[in-house]
């Protein structure tokens, strides 16, 4: 018999679409309709780890093993380690990260998030500059100019315009998208650019020297502007500021092509100012597009239980906090770390060679529902329920709106609180406590 | 007068926190007393005596106490953290935080530093022979001010964001500097002897002065014209206009 | 669980005891008349015993704060502790992690704290941390003041649609009582605009923030909600807002209280008794303030009190924070929130040599040396806003000694002296007022009497011992003896259970935390609940069925019934 869920909520990317029907029969769903294709893929699952496995070396072949196995073998991996990090954490709910912080805590461990890789980034200019920012519903509602940097939603967050930023239609934005001004700024002409009333190319790594260029013009400094900035001209340039300026509301929504880039964070740094300065004449917002659907939520989480964001280095027992130096791949790349556990997160399809390579040679446990890459490198790996599928929680959206899934169907795995609670019982008898 | 010679025993491959590597800390104390001081190798906690050889020659208080390093130290944090006093002299390349927070005495490097080296410096001297990399003379995350005081010469290059946030003191880098020098400057100086990339954004105060090629300007600065420093004459500029800055940069 | 508190110097204001050596006995968590023989004994041996310390205004948890967080990493690394058997690590200074919360408050002597303000969307992340600070009981007041159902039943004129909407917006946000921030700035702020004054109109909703003010007052009375409207003024931050307080207090005449309490509480007096025209002129009149509390009756209020040094100011009032951040040139965070509020974040240094800082420091003390009756004034720090919380033990001493206070005025700026009355105001506070501001008279205007604020028989059993015997010191003179056993109480006892001893944390059990579930007919909801689902329909960017705050969050509830149908409180 077929079961429906409606209002159900998308475990994919930081849009956090929370307006799915779910038809599932007999503990299998088969259908999510409202989902994008990305959304939809996740939901109908692909690729499970079937049970625990280990392996004596990275060359041989994995052997299943108990769940009891897998979890002794990672806690003593993981209690033995001078210099353990744990890495991951964006596919899973903030109630799994709340036991990957005590784990961490217990061990003097490195806990660090996907983030690192992408937003990252975001987090130290907001150190910096702050954010001015708002919920998705106020640009639904309000806004009239709405900025891409840098961010491509048509392919990494398909419903972000329709639901939020480019057609919805709100309060005092009947028109929808007939009511907009969209515009790209990006290096290359994206397929949101396609979309876009105006399309500016930035040349490659010039996004910083732009940003400070549109900041001039717009303090009433045009003057000691040049020609041309980053190929792109001034009279664009001074054009751009006047559209921003002459918004009702505007929103900037940035992405990985600004906080990868040339300059990196502060990219973000500059955007945050200018965003800042546009408020003095009208009023402004600027949001990252996080990723994964709970990027956001392990940063909310570590900061109110640590104080800091991510990439908490407990080594010493207190909180530490230095990205640059504390922060996944700063380990990795030195390697430093001598043991690692991923969890909810690909270390293997998204680090460096270097540390990849690193990864290879260092035991590695990896907590996750699905084979990835990061299982090439693992020597213990724990399957786990599917967090927002089959696992209820919490999720805070990419504009740190927090929602709660609800199940979808019984797991037929244990779920990721289960296991860190185990490892960390069994880590505490190792170390005699 | 107290001499203290430390050499490394073993190779270290985890980063050991040795902020207890200090004319401050070291004054007055035995061998035995350095010997047993604590220092951390990622979640293990140690000894100095544990990593290193220690010698003690004399005794004396922290002006008095001259720290003689040999030996690879490129895993070795936080040497001199917080030194008010003395000296330290290092052979060899040394790892992140070395004279964080100082504000006395002096160090000197043969080799190279890691990042944050005279992280909000506030007093003395730090003389790196070898290379500098990222945050040289910056600050702590979040906080407006970087380096307040004192002064860091680099002999070879250093990497991007050389003092960030600084507030007072003097950096002079003879070789190349990574981008974004003297960013959110408020106030003191930079010389950069070779090249860089957009100095000075969003300073408010202070001068840089770059002697090599500067591959991207920033389009926040007015021309002013030339000017000679030190009988050199340089193309001078102030800014950043955006945060109405008084600083200056020379550009030859 | 017996226990039984001997030989202590109580101070008890609402059960009228003032110093008597008084023993409190402790059954299951509550004070009871007497114990048996069997029960575990503590000798205070002649020190001070009072009810556990109540905060009524303080920002501990929710999106803000932990904005504030991310946005300080300068901050963090101030006050850092490393994890023991018993505790969580320790970090920040004015924007501490959850654990310090709950850890530094109960080290105080404190045992209830209640979180100043949360959007009804973003409750779920306010009770997210609540449930993660550690012993204190706690709540949550809800912003109602710029909301859109809100501003449509004040212009309709609809009360009953009115309180059957806030009835609902605390159950959806598990919310203890009614806060509003510069009514209908908040909305405008969505713009980038501000209201100026009461009777401004806010443009589209076409209603005033005195009409906004006065209506959630009768609402708030026809529910008969514990606490009363929670006020955080209009212009607030602009030299000269003294009068636009003066005239919100005035509003509280049109309405009668439902309970023996006010009807509005105006909160944090530090930023609203401003006088002056502008930064050049500026001026303290928080003795105008205080000459209306003690001319009027159905008001009270709380200091706000400026402390140097570090602080963050975080608060619903998002053009405050911008404009803040524009003369401070500091880092800025806005978090507007959906047809709700709006709200910022912007670091601060109080500093002795700056003028206005100095005039600020001293409003907070004239305020509470100047009204007469102290259960009319609060004491709070707006934590952290004026200051982190863990001051208070600064804050009593101030009050209670002039000289510390005449010590301090040497090291401020000049304009301490010409714009302000606090170098000759020579009255110092007792143990007996302290106890009010800081336990009776917060229990009181949070409606909380029954167990808070007091040691009377069927209170909870918090109660805090502090190092000092008060026959034997002189406040006025060993200030610095007052502070520091404030800082670090002697025992404190939560739910019976002794959770500090000697400033040390010695247990840390979860405490509770108290909402408001008001009953309103079930017609009136289900005709307001039509224009809140149209509301979803078109403008929320997510959905009603994922909006209000599950059970999940609140595993520790103490429900207050409230409501148009009497209920008594249980
Ligand atoms: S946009 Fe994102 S959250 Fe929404 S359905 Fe697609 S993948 Fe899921
Ligand atoms: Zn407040």
């Amino acid at each position: 018999m077929a079961t429906v869920i409606t209002d159900a909520l998308c475990p994919f990317c930081g849009c956090v679409c929370d307006d799915l029907t779910i038809v599932t029969e007999n503990n299998k769903i088969i259908e999510a309709k409202h989902a994008c294709k990305l959304g939809a893929a996740k939901i109908m699952g692909h690729h499970r780890i079937k049970a625990p496995m280990m392996r004596k070396d990275k060359h041989s072949d994995f052997k299943e093993v108990s769940y009891d196995e897998a979890i002794n073998e990672a806690a003593a991996i993981l209690a033995r380690s001078k210099r353990p990090l744990l890495y991951g954490w964006a596919s899973a709910l903030c109630e799994v990260h709340k036991k990957g912080i005590l784990l961490a805590e217990e061990l003097g461990a490195i806990i660090d998030n996907t983030a690192t890789v992408c937003h990252g980034p975001s987090t130290l200019a907001v150190h910096e500059k702050g954010l001015p920012s708002s919920t998705l519903g106020q640009i639904k509602n309000r806004a009239d100019v709405v900025v891409f940097w840098g961010s491509n939603p048509v392919q990494a967050h398909p419903r972000h315009m329709g639901r939020y930023s480019v057609f919805a239609k709100g309060f005092f934005s009947e028109k929808g998208r007939k009511g907009r001004k969209i515009i790209v700024v990006d290096v290359r002409k994206t397929e949101t650019a396609n979309i876009a009333d105006e399309y500016i190319q930035v040349a490659q790594g010039s996004d910083y020297l732009v940003l400070s260029a549109l900041r001039a013009i717009l303090s009433g400094h045009a003057d000691v502007v040049p020609a041309a900035v980053g190929g792109v001209s001034k009279e664009q340039l001074s054009k751009l500021v006047d559209t921003m300026k002459t918004a009702r509301f505007g929103a900037v929504f940035f992405g990985m092509g600004l906080t990868q880039s040339k300059s990196r964070y502060k990219n973000i740094d500059n955007a945050i100012s200018l965003i800042t300065e546009l408020n003095s004449f009208t009023k402004y917002v600027i949001m990252p597009m996080r990723g994964h659907y709970n990027v956001t939520g392990f940063g909310q989480v570590c900061s109110w239980e640590t104080g800091f964001a991510t990439a908490v280095d407990f080594a010493r027992g207190a909180p530490y906090y230095n990205p640059g130096e504390t922060a996944a791949n700063d380990l990795l790349m030195r390697k430093e770390t001598d043991a690692a556990m991923i969890i909810a997160g690909d270390a293997g399809a998204h680090f460096p060679a270097d540390s990849v390579r690193h990864l290879a040679k260092i035991p590695v446990v990896q907590v996750d529902p699905y084979w990835n890459p990061t299982t090439e490198v693992a020597n213990v790996v724990i399957p786990v329920a599917i967090c927002g599928v089959e696992v209820e929680g919490t999720a805070y959206r990419m504009d740190g709106v927090s929602l709660r899934f609800r199940k979808m169907i019984e797991p037929t795995h244990p779920t990721d609180i289960e296991i860190l609670e185990k490892i960390t019982e069994r880590v505490k008898e190792i170390r005699g406590e | 007068m107290q001499t203290v010679t430390i050499k490394p025993k073993k190779e270290i491959r985890i980063s050991v926190e040795a902020e207890n590597i200090s004319p401050d800390k070291f004054a007055g104390k035995t061998e035995k007393d350095i010997l047993s001081m604590e220092a951390w190798m990622g979640n293990h906690k140690t000894t100095l005596g544990e990593l290193f050889s220690v010698m003690v020659e004399g005794s004396g208080p922290a002006a008095d106490t001259k720290i003689v390093m040999d030996g690879d130290f490129s895993r070795i944090k936080r040497i001199g953290e917080g030194m008010t006093a003395g000296l330290i002299m290092i052979k060899g390349n040394v790892d992140m935080h070395l004279g964080a927070k100082m504000s006395g005495g002096k160090i000197s490097v043969t080799g190279n530093v890691d990042s944050w080296a005279g992280r909000e410096m506030k007093g003395g001297e730090l003389i790196i022979e070898g290379n500098a990399a990222y945050y040289l003379g910056a600050g702590y995350r979040g906080e407006t001010c970087g380096m307040r005081g004192g002064k860091i010469t680099v002999l070879g290059s250093a990497l991007d964001f050389l003092g960030e946030h600084m507030c007072g003191g003097e950096i002079i880098v003879k070789g190349n500097a990574g981008i974004l020098p003297g960013l959110s400057n408020n106030g003191g100086k930079i010389v950069i002897e070779g090249n860089t990339s957009r100095p000075g954004s969003e300073m408010a105060k202070g001068t840089i002065i770059v002697n090599g090629t500067v591959d991207e300007m920033m389009p926040v600065f007015k021309a002013e014209g030339t000017e000679a420093v030190d009988g050199i004459t340089y193309r001078k500029y102030t800014g950043d206009v955006i945060v109405n800055g008084k600083g200056v940069l020379y550009v030859k | 669980m017996e226990l039984l508190i001997k030989n202590g110097a109580v101070y008890d204001p609402f059960n009228g005891i003032a110093g008597d050596k008084t023993d409190i006995s402790i059954k299951d968590g509550k004070i009871v008349d007497k114990v048996s023989s069997s029960a575990s004994v503590i000798d205070a041996g002649g020190r001070l015993v009072m009810s556990g310390g109540v905060d009524a205004h303080s920002h501990i948890a929710g999106a803000k704060v932990n904005v504030g967080r991310i946005m300080r990493p300068e901050d963090t690394r101030s006050g850092i502790k490393p994890r023991t058997k018993i505790t969580r690590p320790y970090t920040g200074y004015t924007v501490p992690n959850v654990y310090a919360m709950g850890y530094r408050y109960a080290q105080m002597g404190y045992t209830t704290v209640f979180e100043a303000a949360q959007a009804i969307m973003k409750a779920r992340h306010t009770h997210e941390e609540l449930e993660e600070i550690p012993i204190i009981d706690k709540g949550a007041l809800t912003l109602f003041g710029s909301n859109w159902p809100t501003m449509d039943y004040v212009r309709e004129k609809n009360m009953d649609k009115l309180a059957a909407y806030v009835a609902w917006g605390l159950l959806a946000s598990r919310g203890f009582g009614i806060k509003c921030v510069n009514p209908g700035g908040g909305e405008m702020w969505g713009f980038g605009k501000n209201v100026t004054g009461l009777d401004d109109v806010v443009p589209n909703f076409d209603v005033t923030p005195a009409q906004i003010i006065v209506s959630l007052m009768k609402a708030n009375e026809m529910l008969g909600l514990p606490h009363s409207v929670h006020l955080h003024c209009n212009n607030l931050g602009k030299p000269g807002n003294y009068k636009t307080t003066l005239a919100s207090m005035e509003l509280a005449k049109q309405v009668k209280p439902s309970k023996d309490r006010q009807v509005l509480h105006v909160t944090h007096i530090t930023f609203n008794c401003w006088g002056g025209t502008n930064w050049g002129d500026f001026e303290s009149k928080a003795d105008e303030i205080a000459n209306y509390l003690n001319n009027s009756e159905n008001v009270t209020t709380d200091m706000g009190q400026l402390i140097f040094g570090s602080a963050t100011t975080m608060t619903a009032d998002g053009p405050v924070q911008y404009a803040n951040a524009k003369l401070l040139h500091a880092k800025w965070a806005n978090g507007d929130v959906e047809l709700e509020d709006a709200s910022g974040v912007v670091p601060i240094f109080y500093a002795r040599q700056v003028s206005i800082h100095a005039i600020m420091w001293a409003m907070g003390l004239e305020l509470a040396l100047l009204t007469k009756d102290p259960y009319k004034v609060l004491l709070t720090t707006d934590h952290p806003n004026g200051g982190p919380f863990v001051n208070y033990p600064e804050v009593i001493a101030l009050l209670m000694s002039n000289k510390k206070r005449q010590e301090e005025i040497k090291t401020l700026h000049e304009a301490v002296h010409k714009r302000t009355k606090i170098p000759g105001i020579e009255r110092e506070l007792d143990f007996n007022d302290i106890a009010i501001m800081t336990r009776a008279g917060s229990a009181k205007v949070l409606g909380l009497l029954d167990t808070k604020g007091h040691l009377g028989v069927g209170a909870d059993a918090d109660i805090s011992i502090y190092d000092i015997k008060p026959d034997q010191i002189d406040p006025s003179v060993e200030h610095a003896k007052i502070k520091s056993a404030f800082q670090s109480a002697a025992y404190t006892i939560k739910g019976g259970e002794v959770v500090v001893k000697d400033g040390q944390i010695t247990a840390t059990p979860m405490g509770r935390t108290f909402w408001v579930d008001a009953t309103v007919p079930e017609e009136q909801t289900e005709i307001m609940m039509k224009d809140i689902r149209m509301k979803f329909k078109n403008y929320y960017s997510i959905s009603l069925a994922n909006y209000m705050v599950q059970d999940a969050y609140v595993t520790h509830p103490k429900v207050v019934k409230a409501g148009v149908i009497p209920v008594e409180v249980s």
